[in-house]
């Protein structure tokens, strides 16, 4: 069982380096075997190993990275239920994406070091997912990163790209230093940074302030990686990679390792109310400023990651209510539909002719009708079509929340619908703007490679049945993922009226999504995006005020800095030094000026001087 | 303890001078001769180094110690010991000098005169790391500036001399006071005891008012602060890096800063627990401004090797805040850290010497898309660059970490400081990575990409960076007895 366990990890970290170190002397198709059959692999070996995750889990430590003093950081795996379902997905939906990838990336010329950023990209999404201690999690966490900041600007001779990458590193950095943060105190109060030890003793600390601090800094740390608000702004921009990267990364399992890493401490971050409450409404209010900032894109892709933004705030929310089965399987599902979409969007695009915008799309159904019913697919998912995988893990996010039963939590359910209705419309927006009407655009299509649709079929189905994972017992379902994480307290017990009407609303706000879409979007007419549709176009303008707020002191700073300090106080100061001793140096010379009468003078006058000096002594004495 | 009349430090200390010699001899006629016996002595010492490293117990005290009678008539003695710090900087001495030697093989000014005084500085540098009585050590200190100051006043770029002379004043001023310090020890302990000495273990029982023993303090640390170099004392590196040749600043960053921190954990501190004590806060202060200060700066620069210097100005100073936090782990991750840094850093140089042979241009506003045109080369520099940047898995991470869990659990406001500090890296060493590799292509005149020698060069340095990075216990291991041995001598807070 540990060498499956060791080879889940590293298997696609042999990938990486190969290709990254003897990639580009490797005949053309090898790399991409190695990439893809390593991540194949890396998924059998979850597949074999799951088994030993039942119940307690797993543990295996392999040797010990840092030890000084009383600190230890191991690299040890921890194997639960909660990392074993984490794990198959992150593989499963990896491996999918590098068979899409091979055919995506056939023809460009710099293949290898997409690979192997592709597969170090999953060593470190896995050891987020199986790490047992905060540091080697922030290995992961890190690594990921800077997988993600290499990809976004992956075709770097377009400066925007590149900028798009370091704008996704810094960002989501600056979360970043709150887990670190985090991380120095839990060791300060624990003496370890073992998750279990940490998840065991967290009851320590139940009821102080502390509690609530470190919950609010992993909240915070959390926030940067899954593109929550404040730290969001990144996550659109990082449409700049790829497709597969924007699937894999920006969709699928990056984004949500905000949402992992709260799971995995939630025994610690349950303790606190307030940083639920806090989680909660992060939540809520990223899934409903992304929706709405979803409404007015232009960019197919955009659309999508405003989508992906509003999806995992539905994540944080389930958190914040208490129910890590819901996150979870919103999780899982999204991630299925979230990748197909991403996908089939990069089938789009080529089939427009490499055309991003879908107010030049239109009629695409006649291009592909396989592409028409896998996108369809994925967004009657998104849109939370009843019966599909989307309708049944959002439902059971909304139906938590108002279960809870007091005002906060009914607002949370109200906005949590209210943002179900703008996903409904925004999908259907989509919809009819891609494949409603005759082409607008003038590009003739660049049919997909084959490998770019079968690996869809897949997510397609997994899309459209996951929601039989966790089947409510109102459909005669058993709960299972809830089960397996041993999280009974998730299942709801609501009264039959009570489910039947959750379920209507649901059913309701879809529908009228659907139809408000069908009655704006049916016919294209074309708008300049002004006022509010500007507004929500540019993502509420959040970058600019964050460039005024934050970047120009920033840069400020650094002019003040180098300019004002360095070259004017410090070098002055220096200058002004050097200028003083030439200066005397100057003066003393001219005492030196080969005259003889001006020496006779001195060494008279130094005679007269050391005479008076002796007379005086002897006089006072 | 080895107690052996065949001295295996006087023969590591006194090699590579020998070399130096070798080099002046036969230079003069085939000026290829001089680089190969450079690059021979420097794998000479390297392999000795690495031997002690084999041999060597892990029992805090000294693993050798040479102690012969030098000047009687002054009680100055001729004494070298070597523990685990010591053994760890000097092999990192001597395995950045093969790198050193190599960076620099086509230099074709002067070659035996420079590979010489290359050698000398190696021989100043280990000699700084394992003398033990303070006359000899001052004047390895002292040597080491002037192998220094012709490297960098003949070998330089344009405003070679200005910053050569910067330098030289700089650290100059710092070593007097130094000097100064030491001598008034002396007195005083001669006074006190009436054995004229200046040997170390001596002069640590000498009785102190508590204004002498800050007084002393405080010159010492001027020498040192300015070596490290420490903010605000920091204006003579940029320029020393930016004008001095690429071996000088392979040297700059690998050797000569972290003499000064080895001053400090070597003789300040021991000899002046009190003060040290008491000054702690104040060079914590210093060293989060300078982190952040330096950050900034960098921030602002053009030239890629100003802002590389800026980078280390910025590390060093994570470096001063975990020995300011003086327990075991941040003291460890301090000397990690500079062990890393001193790899990485070398790197970055080595690389940057590579690009501007190349695109004849270190400015950021000229270069840009490398990536295309050498994407070896490229690679290497962005590998140094995220380790450079704190990315865990590569050698500065390691460091960094220890150094902030162990100031954490002293003082937590200064750990949450400085872990901005690590955002800060991230902004300037991208913006860097940003003007360099990636964007339009600069079109670089020579389009060739990297070559056996460098090759040579950069894949065992990037194998250290991933090493360290993924496992630096060994290194960890070296220093554990010798850090404790050291707080235990250098007073409790």
């Amino acid at each position: 069982m540990a060498t499956l366990l060791v080879l889940i990890l590293l298997l696609p970290l042999a990938g990486g380096v190969v290709n990254a170190c003897f990639g580009n002397r490797l005949p053309r198709p090898v790399p991409v075997f190695i990439a893809t059959g390593s991540v194949i692999g890396s998924f059998l070996a979850c597949v074999g190993s799951v088994t030993a995750a039942a119940g307690d889990g797993y543990r295996l430590t392999l040797f010990t990275w840092l030890q000084s003093g009383n600190f230890t950081a191991d690299v040890g795996l921890l194997f639960d239920p909660l990392a074993a379902v984490m794990a198959l997905m992150v593989t499963g939906v990896a491996s999918l994406i590098h068979l899409y990838a091979a055919g995506y990336m056939e023809e460009d010329p710099d293949q290898t070091r997409f690979f192997a950023l592709l597969n170090l990209f999953v060593f470190a999404m896995l050891t987020i997912v199986l790490a047992d201690n905060l540091l080697l999690l922030f290995l992961g966490w890190e690594g990921v990163g800077f997988c993600s900041y290499g990809l976004i600007g992956f075709w770097y001779s377009k400066k925007e790209n590149a900028d798009a990458g370091r704008k996704a590193f810094i960002v989501t950095r600056i979360g970043d230093l709150f887990f670190a943060a985090a991380l120095l105190w839990l060791f300060a109060l624990f003496g370890t940074i073992g998750i279990e030890v940490i998840n065991g003793r967290a009851g320590e600390l139940a009821g102080t302030t502390t509690v609530t601090l470190l919950a609010l800094l992993l909240l915070l740390g959390a926030c940067g990686k899954s593109a929550q608000l404040p730290l969001m702004t990144w996550l659109p921009d990082a449409m700049a990679g790829p497709t597969p990267v924007s699937a894999l990364i920006h969709a699928a399992t990056m984004v949500t390792a905000g949402v992992y890493l709260l799971c995995r401490l939630f025994p610690l971050v349950s303790l606190s109310p307030l940083a639920m409450a806090a989680i909660a409404l992060v939540g809520v209010a990223t899934a409903l400023y992304a929706a709405t900032c979803a409404l007015a894109q232009h960019e197919i892709k955009r659309v999508l990651a405003y989508s992906t933004m509003s999806q995992v705030g539905y994540m944080f929310l389930a958190v914040g209510l208490g129910s890590v089965s819901a996150a979870m399987f919103h999780l899982i599902t999204h991630a299925f539909f979230k990748a197909l979409l991403f996908m089939t969007a990069g089938c789009l695009i080529n089939l427009a002719g490499h055309e991003n915008d879908i107010r030049r799309m239109g009629g695409m159904r006649q291009r592909s009708q396989a592409v028409f019913w896998l996108f369809s697919a994925g967004l009657v998912c998104l849109a939370g079509a009843p019966l599909t995988s989307g309708f049944f893990s959002k439902d059971l996010i909304l139906a938590t929340a108002f279960a809870k039963g007091d005002l906060f939590h009914q607002g949370l359910y109200g906005l949590g619908v209210l943002t179900a209705a703008l996903t409904s419309f925004y999908c259907f927006r989509l919809a009819y703007l891609v494949f409603g009407g005759d082409f607008r655009g003038e590009e003739l299509p660049h049919a997909p490679h084959a490998l770019m649709l079968w690996p869809l079929l897949p997510l397609a189905v997994l899309g459209l049945g996951a929601g039989l994972l966790n089947l409510p017992h109102l459909l005669g379902g058993h709960s299972w993922l809830s089960g397996w994480l041993a999280r009974e307290e998730d299942i709801l017990h609501l009264s039959l009226d009570t489910e039947y009407l959750l379920v209507a609303t649901a059913v309701g706000v879809f529908v009228l999504g659907w139809l408000a879409a069908h009655l704006r979007y049916r016919r294209f007419r074309e708008h300049e995006p002004r006022g509010l549709r500007q507004f929500l176009l540019q993502g509420w303008n959040f970058d600019a005020l964050f460039a005024r707020v934050l970047v120009r002191p920033f840069r400020a700073a650094g002019r003040f800095c180098s300019h004002g300090i360095e070259t004017g106080v410090i070098e002055g100061l220096l200058a002004g030094c050097a200028a003083t001793c030439v200066s005397w140096g100057q003066r003393l010379r001219t005492l030196a000026d080969g005259r003889v009468n001006h020496y006779l003078y001195g060494l008279l006058w130094g005679m007269l001087l050391i005479v008076g000096w002796f007379l005086l002594r002897a006089v006072v004495s | 303890m080895l107690a052996t009349d065949f001295s295996i430090l006087s023969l590591l200390l006194w090699l590579p001078v020998a070399g130096a010699l070798v080099c002046l001899v036969t230079g003069s006629r085939a000026p290829s001769v001089p680089r190969w016996i450079a690059l021979v002595t420097a794998v000479l010492v390297l392999v000795g180094a690495l031997l002690l490293m084999l041999v060597h117990d892990r029992s805090g005290g000294w693993m050798l110690l040479e102690d012969r009678t030098w000047i009687e008539a002054f009680g100055i003695r001729y004494t070298l010991g070597l523990d685990g710090i010591s053994l760890l900087l000097i092999v990192l001495t001597a395995f950045m000098q093969v790198m050193a030697v190599l960076v620099s093989w086509r230099q074709d000014k002067a070659p035996q005169v420079f590979f010489a005084l290359l050698l000398v500085l190696e021989t100043a540098v280990i000699g700084v790391l394992l003398a033990l009585d303070l006359i000899l050590f001052y004047l390895f200190w002292e040597l080491m500036l002037i192998p220094m100051f012709f490297l960098i006043g003949i070998w330089g770029y344009e405003r070679r001399f200005y910053a050569a002379v910067k330098f030289f004043l700089f650290t100059l001023v710092g070593s007097l006071c130094l000097l100064l310090a030491v001598i008034g020890l002396y007195l005083l302990h001669g006074a006190q005891t009436g054995v004229y000495t200046f040997a170390l273990e001596a002069l640590k029982q000498t009785e102190l008012s508590a204004g002498q023993e800050l007084l002393f303090f405080l010159c010492f640390m001027a020498a040192f602060a300015v070596k490290v170099p420490l903010f605000p004392f920091h204006s003579w590196l940029p320029d020393a890096h930016a004008e001095g040749p690429p071996a000088g600043s392979v040297d700059l960053a690998g050797l000569l800063l972290k003499t000064g921190v080895y001053g400090m954990i070597r003789f300040a501190f021991p000899l002046f627990p009190a003060a040290a004590q008491k000054f702690l806060p104040v060079l914590a202060v210093l060293a989060l401004v300078g982190l952040f200060y330096a950050a900034w700066v960098a921030f602002s620069q053009l030239d890629i090797k100003r802002i590389v210097a800026y980078s280390s100005i910025s590390h060093l100073g994570f470096v001063i805040l975990g020995l300011a936090a003086w327990n075991q782990i941040a003291v460890e991750g301090s000397l990690l850290l500079m062990v890393n840094h001193a790899i990485t850093t070398g790197g970055m140089f080595a690389a940057i010497a590579m690009i501007q042979l190349r695109t004849g241009t270190r400015d950021l506003n000229q270069l840009g898309g490398l990536w295309k045109s050498q994407p070896n080369l490229a690679a290497f520099f962005l590998l140094f660059s995220m380790a450079s940047l704190g990315l865990p898995g590569l050698a500065n991470f390691a460091g960094e970490i220890l150094i902030l869990i162990g100031v954490f659990s002293v003082k937590p406001l200064w750990a949450l400081f400085a872990v901005g500090g690590i955002l800060m890296s991230a902004v300037y060493t991208l913006r860097m990575v940003q003007g360099t590799l990636w964007g339009a292509s600069c079109e670089p005149f020579d389009r060739r990409d990297l070559d056996a020698r460098e090759w040579g060069i950069l894949i065992p340095l990037a194998l250290l960076v991933v090493l360290l990075g993924c496992y630096p216990q060994p290194l960890l291991d070296v220093l554990r007895e010798p850090v404790s041995a050291l707080l235990l001598t250098g007073g409790q807070p």
